[in-house]
């Protein structure tokens, strides 16, 4: 029977061998090897039995094995370049047969990777590659692969209608509730490419001029941003390419397009190129909340980072809430060979977590109190005397004076006569406005605006020696300080008279911090506040200054995305400076969240800043550079397209002050609709005000599922375009060569979209450049402007594109030409006595500009979490303090007993310990079930959400993965899930595996206006299984970020479909939930210490120095990991009712059997 | 019945068949305190032999969390279960009864079959320690008393192979070039006795060919002298694969000899059950003792002690560091000074690597390529 069964299959299958291949080509089925393995002759079977006595004696026909080996062997391979968002960018080697990619592997060749001086890395940088790049044969070919150029049926309903709009408003008249719930037709590439730039031009045109702002204005936009679009409609379209290092080529070509935009405005408002405004270019690193937003306020650079070969350096390396493990797993192998090699690990966490059980200590805290733990140890090092004095004098702002009267540094030119700021010298050029720098390459100094040196003055120390304040320049920072001779007091009260006649007293910033931290941050408080234990911290400060200069101190994900983020980083960066932990190989800080490191490329204005007007056609000449378009930060549009306005007051500074969002088109970037923060927000109360979203996208995403033009790209296998990527992480610069696979479907590259549009817009208005502007990309020749990048970027330059394409195509990438290998970041300020990139020179832990003070967050101070905490939230933990003196929320005319979402953001509150720890959460005051924080870590199976929904990640993603989807109540072959502490299901009638509903603050989450009953509340709220894990301390919740959200498609799937999928059945779109998402309870936050016209830094590319915002860095940044929640069950574990099989069977945590007891305690064991 | 020698129990030990050794016996080590769980592996092998109809579910090679983590379900719950509270003569000799010396009347092992649905959840306890944490926990030393690690298992083309014993049809054979244990596709019938008998789980029916199958050592590989492919994709660098002497041989410059019989730093897991299995474990410094004495045996403690002291052994430092640097099976290593070096066959060599990675510092000013160098750009 058996043998009749597959005799006849082969027959069929045989047959069908030469269609199934082409099927698989055409339709995407992802190529099933038994497919092919069914045609290998070994499934012909023998007919005639052997009889065989002993098999280790006597073998059969071992024929049969050569299927195994011909079923290896490709028939060609190639190198591409995986470019998620997890830094590594791994060259990987594709395996061909039959013209699919059947299979993926490390290609072996960072060994061989070399720098322009013939230094080489070693093969210990080998294997690079992990579960995911390997898994992309599942993606290439998946069902779920954009296949064209797709527009939305109302969408282009409401196009071909000539875009209509009401008169009163401006609005489209389209229904914008028919995204998600929309049918879909696909385009030849050149319409969809005419489609958007007619869209383009409508929206430029509609919201240009005194009559578009009177549109925005009726349509209900702050006042502010109207003003800040300047009348100029093309202010309102929103570009931004997604993590652009990914691809510096295509993805960065979006922020190429947003500058070429000023074509288009001087083509609607008639204006002069030097009139004319690009669009806005959305930023990036904050908007995935990666950005540790006080690295700039300590050093007036974005991210200080050391590449992750350092711990074979180090003494000691502790990680602040870095999944080192899970999240930069091709260099997990350093922390475990360091180790081996007798470096000493230390994990803080808020749960037992993957790189818990790979250290040697591990400390376990509450969510949300990195900072607090930070700063009881620098209490304990300070008290003990154990900190580097002579760095701290040298190094940092502690020994400069404060004036007491006006919280602002003492400056030379307050207390001398006609004090003139000194000249300066060290690695640094005074400009005057106006004045071009040096292409990058050439750039050796930090370039510093004469109005800010002017306006900066100098500071002050008290010079014990002489007894007197004396002026300390920005020059004098490391060694050049201790040449002054000065002896700078760190504590006491000092009278100095101004020029004016009168006296102030002055305390230097170290005794009214260490005042500070002794009010609050005792071993007993701070365990306390944090949960450490005493001895905990004791231990770890200990062991952190007997490490002098030998100790990481690693930050993650974890704490970075709080509201409290920055706080966390200056009290970070405090304990490695009073260390001496900054800028040393092996001693350093390190922020670890995205791949963000674009300014390595410093080039990159060649290519995304070309003046349109004046566009270079000689390929082998650098363009000159004008910057068009200007940055915003995404969180805006994603806080419900509001600025951060509250009370009578509007936080955000003119800097940074979004203008509306009328059309936005991104790429390369799930994150910015799909998996939002408030996702469901966005899509029910933002998503309805923006007349047009297009999205680059080669799978489709919820991001797709609510677009209006999805044009659909290459993947990673299959790009025809030549690109280059890096990384923060390590050295090595990845070409991403050209593929000689054929494209599997009718996709483009990013970059042929964006000068698709453009070419489209060039007609339309009848203006060549817009053309030109592209010309290089139009004729196949992206290499001259990639060479252009490298020409001018200091670490690439003397490397030849075209030929590093080659040796990527060997599968070796190249090492940046750093100033050190393996770089990390302030080797020169502490190795070369360089300044920061900032006022004083100095690592700043004091803020004298006006908003620090207003929001008491001048000094390092720890604020409790916004959301995730059992407390009143956002409180300053402070005793009385002479240089805390923040304004009340009385003084932006809110009520101080207003605890809701929005007031929570701008309300400066001092408590003490001793009070606070009384108080409880809003939440929980009014309906105890509110009790649980909930965070929302990112895990090993994702890199943000990018494979997570293929059958192989999401049957390895956790505890319910079921590739034959036995419960057809799950939403895939495996799906979202929060996990607790027993006991605390327990305590709610909750079972291990069961299905729960999750609720945030009612306020907004979901989403601002739900209803019982809404078709939307049924999309957005929360459900997922429920999972015991000893792991999590009681009272929080973690469930994993990168999961897929429920759309609107999705749930009608779900409910719809035979096999219960919850799966579009108009797209395909996978959700890995029935209901709503992670993203069902958290939210957007705006943060006002983020929004300053006034912080000094470096901007994102380049040596020179200016303030306010910048995107990247700084920039609003959210705060997407913290809630506040409630649970209830909502089904059994098992289908048919009661417990989930595995809790049944005994093999759970919290149900374990007799068994499972003595198993676990070793019991089978008998010494 | 024969009488068979198992080294790792120190005593002979009764088999169907007198099994002689393989000419060349492949052999892994994996060093379960670098693992990180990552699955890339799993989907190397996935990728490679096992993404068809009727394969879903399988896992040649997979990744458990221990204590909670089973695939297929409480499978060495089951096994320890069936054989007993195991006792040791000392650090020797295994003093219990095997698989197949406990193998129930008429059955030549003692064995089970996983239901349909054991085979669910391949990744069930992933990341769950035992031992449920509070508020504030430290753990201040090793092991830890919460805990969890990562077991990544493969066949272990064991030196007696359960399923070759159980194979009604005898469709199961281990190749004398070197020793790798195969289920012929053309021969076998489905009947699943070898899915039972497998100690270690790791035969796996597929219901769409009828027959069973498993991890066949990536054998056209190793036959061109290359690692497998859960070895070469091994980010974690935690995997290496040659050929191991047998009982009555060692040679030290043998990788795994070295590991396995010289340092006795890696050992194997579940030796109890008599297979002599060919996969051998670093045990993780952190697990509890009880439950790693009850998983790896005696030898343990001095395995473990011999790992913390990694650091001032050079010659077994200087071969961790080659763990992972070469897609080639590395027969033979040297260590001098701050090199270690990995060699094929033919002693030619294959890879050098630093036990430090090393540092550059480069001039601020590349006056040929005239570009100022920075750490911030």
């Amino acid at each position: 029977m058996t043998e009749d069964r597959h005799n006849q299959d082969h027959g069929e299958r045989a047959v069908s061998r030469r269609s199934f291949l082409k099927r698989a080509a055409a339709a995407g089925a992802g190529l099933t090897l038994a497919e092919l393995f069914a045609f290998e002759p070994w499934s012909l079977e023998a007919a005639e039995p052997v009889v065989i006595g002993d098999p280790f004696a006597i073998f059969p026909d071992r024929g049969w094995e050569k299927a195994y080996r011909d079923l290896f062997a490709p028939d060609s391979e190639y190198v591409f370049t995986c470019a998620p968002n997890d830094t590594h960018n791994c060259l990987l080697k594709a395996h061909v047969k039959n013209g699919i990619v059947v299979r993926i592997s490390p290609t072996y060749g960072y060994g061989k990777a070399t720098d322009l001086h013939g230094n080489q890395a070693s093969h210990r940088w080998d294997p690079r590659c992990c579960q995911k790049g390997l898994a992309l044969t599942r993606k290439f070919y998946g069902d779920r692969r954009v296949r064209g150029a797709m527009v939305r049926q109302g969408f282009k309903e409401w196009a071909d209608a000539g875009f209509p709009r009401d008169a009163q408003t401006g609005r489209p008249q389209m229904d914008m509730e028919r995204r998600g719930r929309d049918g879909w037709v696909k385009l030849p590439w050149d319409d969809a490419f005419e489609l958007a730039a007619r869209a383009y031009l409508d929206v430029a045109q509609t919201y240009s001029g005194p009559e578009g702002a009177a549109y925005l204005t009726t349509q209900g936009y702050d006042p502010d941003m109207v003003e800040a679009a300047h009348e100029a409609g093309v202010q309102t379209i929103k570009i931004r390419g997604g993590m652009p290092l990914l691809g510096i080529y295509r993805i960065y070509s979006f922020y190429r397009f947003a500058n070429g935009l000023a074509l288009l405005d001087a083509h609607v408002r008639g204006v002069a190129p030097e009139e004319a405004l690009g669009g806005r270019g959305w930023d990036s690193y904050s908007w995935h909340t990666d950005l540790p937003p006080g690295h700039p306020m300590v050093t007036g650079h974005l991210t200080v980072e050391f590449d992750l070969v350092s711990p074979e350096h180090a003494d000691l390396v502790v990680m602040f809430g870095m999944n080192w493990i899970s999240t930069k797993m091709p260099d997990a192998h350093w922390l475990a060979e360091a180790r081996q090699k007798g470096t000493h690990l230390i994990n803080i966490a808020t749960d037992y977590q993957s790189t818990s059980n790979r250290s040697d200590e591990v400390i376990l805290i509450r969510p949300g109190t990195d900072a607090a733990l930070a700063l009881g140890c620098a209490r304990y090092i300070i008290a003990e005397g154990l900190y580097d004095e002579a760095n701290v004098r040298a190094s940092t702002d502690l020994p400069l004076l404060v004036r007491m009267d006006t919280h602002e540094l003492l400056n030379a030119r307050d207390v001398l006569p006609d004090y003139q700021p000194a000249p300066l010298s060290n690695y640094v050029q005074i400009i005057e406005a106006g004045q071009p720098l040096p292409p990058g390459n050439l750039q050796d100094s930090q370039y510093l605006p004469s109005a800010l040196r002017e306006r900066w003055g100098d500071f002050m120390m008290w010079d014990r020696a002489g007894g007197s304040a004396v002026p300390i320049t920005r020059d004098q920072v490391g060694e050049r300080f201790h040449e002054t001779g000065v002896d700078p007091a760190l504590e006491g009260e000092f009278t100095v008279r101004l020029v004016d006649g009168s006296e102030v007293t002055v305390q230097p910033v170290f005794g009214q911090l260490k005042r500070y931290l002794d009010d609050n941050f005792d071993l007993q408080t701070t365990s306390e506040v944090t949960w450490a234990k005493p001895e905990a911290i004791e231990s770890l400060a200990k062991q952190i200054a007997a490490a002098r200069g030998k100790t990481l101190l690693a930050h993650g994900m974890g704490p970075n995305h709080f509201f409290n983020a920055d706080l966390k980083d200056r009290a970070i960066f405090l304990l490695a400076a009073l260390t001496d932990n900054i800028g040393h190989l092996g001693g350093n800080v390190g922020s670890y969240a995205g791949n963000y490191r674009g300014s390595i490329f410093n080039g990159l204005p060649q290519w995304i800043k070309e003046d349109p007007f004046d566009i270079e056609l000689d390929p082998a000449q650098p363009a000159r550079v004008h910057s068009y378009y200007k940055g915003e930060s995404a969180h805006f549009y994603n806080y419900g397209d509001r600025p951060l306005r509250v009370g009578d007051k509007n936080f955000t500074g003119s800097t940074h002050m979004p203008t509306p969002t009328k059309a936005m088109h991104f790429g390369n970037s799930n994150s910015l609709l799909g998996n939002t923060k408030w996702h469901h927000d966005t899509v029910h109360n933002v998503l309805p005000n923006i007349d047009a979203i297009f999205v680059n996208e080669w799978w489709w995403t919820a991001s797709c599922e609510y677009a209006d033009i999805v044009f659909g790209v290459d993947s990673w296998g299959e790009r025809k375009n030549l690109d280059a990527t890096g990384s923060c992480t390590n050295s090595f610069l990845h070409m991403a060569p050209r593929s000689p696979l054929d494209r599997i479907y009718d996709t483009k590259g990013d970059a042929e979209v964006t000068s698709g549009i453009a070419a489209k817009l060039a007609e339309l208005i009848g203006d060549q450049r817009f053309v030109d502007y592209w010309r290089f990309q139009h004729e196949g020749r992206e290499d001259v402007y990639l060479q252009r990048i490298f020409d001018e970027s200091n670490a690439t330059r003397g490397y030849n594109a075209l030929e590093l394409e080659e040796r990527a195509k060997a599968g070796i990438p190249a090492l940046m030409n750093f100033r050190t290998y393996p770089r990390h970041g302030g080797w020169e300020q502490r190795n070369e006595s360089k300044p920061w990139y900032n006022r004083s020179g100095r690592l700043e832990f004091y803020r004298d500009e006006p908003e620090f003070r207003e929001y008491g967050e001048n000094l390092p101070v720890f604020r409790e979490p916004v959301d995730a905490t059992f407390h009143e939230p956002n409180v300053i933990h402070a005793k009385p303090h002479p240089l805390i003196t923040p304004a009340a929320p009385a003084a932006y005319g809110l009520d101080p007993s207003d605890l809701s979402t929005e007031t929570r953001q701008v309300r400066n509150v001092m408590k003490p310990w001793s009070d606070l720890k009384d108080t409880v959460h809003p939440l929980s005051a009014a309906d105890d079930r509110y009790r649980f924080i909930f965070i929302t870590p990112k895990y090993r199976h994702g890199a943000h959400s990018t494979p997570v929904d293929l059958d192989w990640m999401s049957m390895l993603f956790g505890p319910f993965g079921d590739v034959y989807r036995h419960d057809s109540r799950m939403p895939w072959v495996g799906e979202g899930y929060l996990e607790m502490h027993p006991t605390d299901g327990q305590a709610l009638g909750i079972d291990d595996g069961d299905y729960v509903w999750f609720d945030a603050d009612p306020q907004d989450r979901p989403y601002r206006g739900w209803q019982e009953g809404d078709a939307d509340y049924e999309v957005a709220r929360g459900m997922a299984r429920a999972r015991f894990q000893n792991a999590i301390q009681p009272g929080v919740i973690r469930m994993w970020y990168n999961m897929y959200v429920a759309t609107r498609g999705s749930v009608r799937g779900a409910r719809e479909r035979a096999d219960g999928l919850a799966k579009n059945p108009e797209t395909g779109y996978q959700a890995m939930f029935r209901h709503g998402s992670h993203q069902s309870g958290v939210r957007a936050w705006l943060r006002p210490t983020l929004l300053t016209d006034t912080l000094v830094r470096k901007p994102f590319f380049g040596q020179d120095i200016g303030v306010g915002h910048e995107n990247d860095v700084h920039c609003a940044n959210g705060a997407p990991k913290e809630s506040f929640i409630r649970l209830e069950k909502a089904e059994d574990g098992a289908p048919e009712g009661g417990l989930w099989r595995p809790a049944q069977n005994g093999l759970r945590a919290g149900y374990e059997s007799d068994l499972m007891q003595r198993y676990l305690a070793g019991a089978f064991y008998e010494a | 019945m024969a009488e068979v020698f198992n080294w790792q129990l120190g005593r002979d030990m009764q088999y169907p068949f007198e099994a002689p050794r393989p000419k060349r016996q492949i052999a892994w080590v994996f060093d379960t305190n670098k693992c990180i769980a990552c699955q890339t592996c799993t989907v190397a092998c996935k990728s490679t032999w096992t993404s068809g109809t009727g394969q879903e579910y399988m896992l040649w090679n997979n990744v458990e969390t221990k204590p909670y983590g089973f695939f297929p379900q409480g499978w060495d719950v089951q096994l320890l279960d069936r054989l007993g509270v195991v006792k040791w003569d000392g650090d020797q000799t295994y003093q219990g009864q095997t698989i197949f010396e406990s193998a129930p009347a008429g059955e030549r092992v003692n064995g089970w079959l996983p239901m349909a649905q054991d085979w669910m959840h391949p990744n069930v306890g992933e990341d769950e320690p035992a031992g449920a944490v509070e508020r504030g926990t430290y753990l201040d030393r090793l092991p830890h008393d919460t805990w969890f690690s990562y077991l990544a298992r493969i066949c272990n083309h064991c030196t007696y192979p359960a399923c070759v014993a159980a194979c009604p049809r005898q469709a199961i054979y281990k190749r004398p070039e070197d020793g790798i244990v195969l289920v012929d596709q053309s021969r076998c019938r489905g009947y699943q006795e070898c899915v039972a008998a497998c100690p270690y789980k790791k035969v796996m029916y597929n219901n769409e060919t009828r027959v069973s199958e498993k991890c066949i050592a990536c054998f056209p590989k190793i036959e061109q002298g290359y690692q497998p492919q859960c070895v070469t994709s091994c980010i974690g660098r935690i995997r290496i694969a040659s050929f191991i002497s047998g009982p009555d041989d060692l040679d030290p410059k043998r990788p795994v000899d070295f590991l396995v019989k010289v340092r006795k730093v890696a050992l194997p897991l579940y030796p109890q059950a008599g297979t002599e299995p060919n996969v051998y474990y670093i045990p993780p410094i952190h697990a509890p003792r009880e439950y790693l004495h009850q998983m790896f045996g005696p030898a343990v403690d001095e395995a473990i002690e011999t790992y913390q002291n990694i650091k001032n052994d050079p010659e077994l430092l200087g071969l961790m560091m080659l763990f992972g640097s070469t897609e080639r099976i590395m027969h033979s290593f040297s260590v001098d000074g701050e090199i270690a070096t990995g060699f094929d066959e033919q002693g030619e060599e294959l890879v050098s690597v630093p036990l430090r990675e090393p540092t550059f510092i480069r001039e601020f000013f590349d006056d040929v390529h005239e570009a100022y160098l920075h750490n911030i750009t």
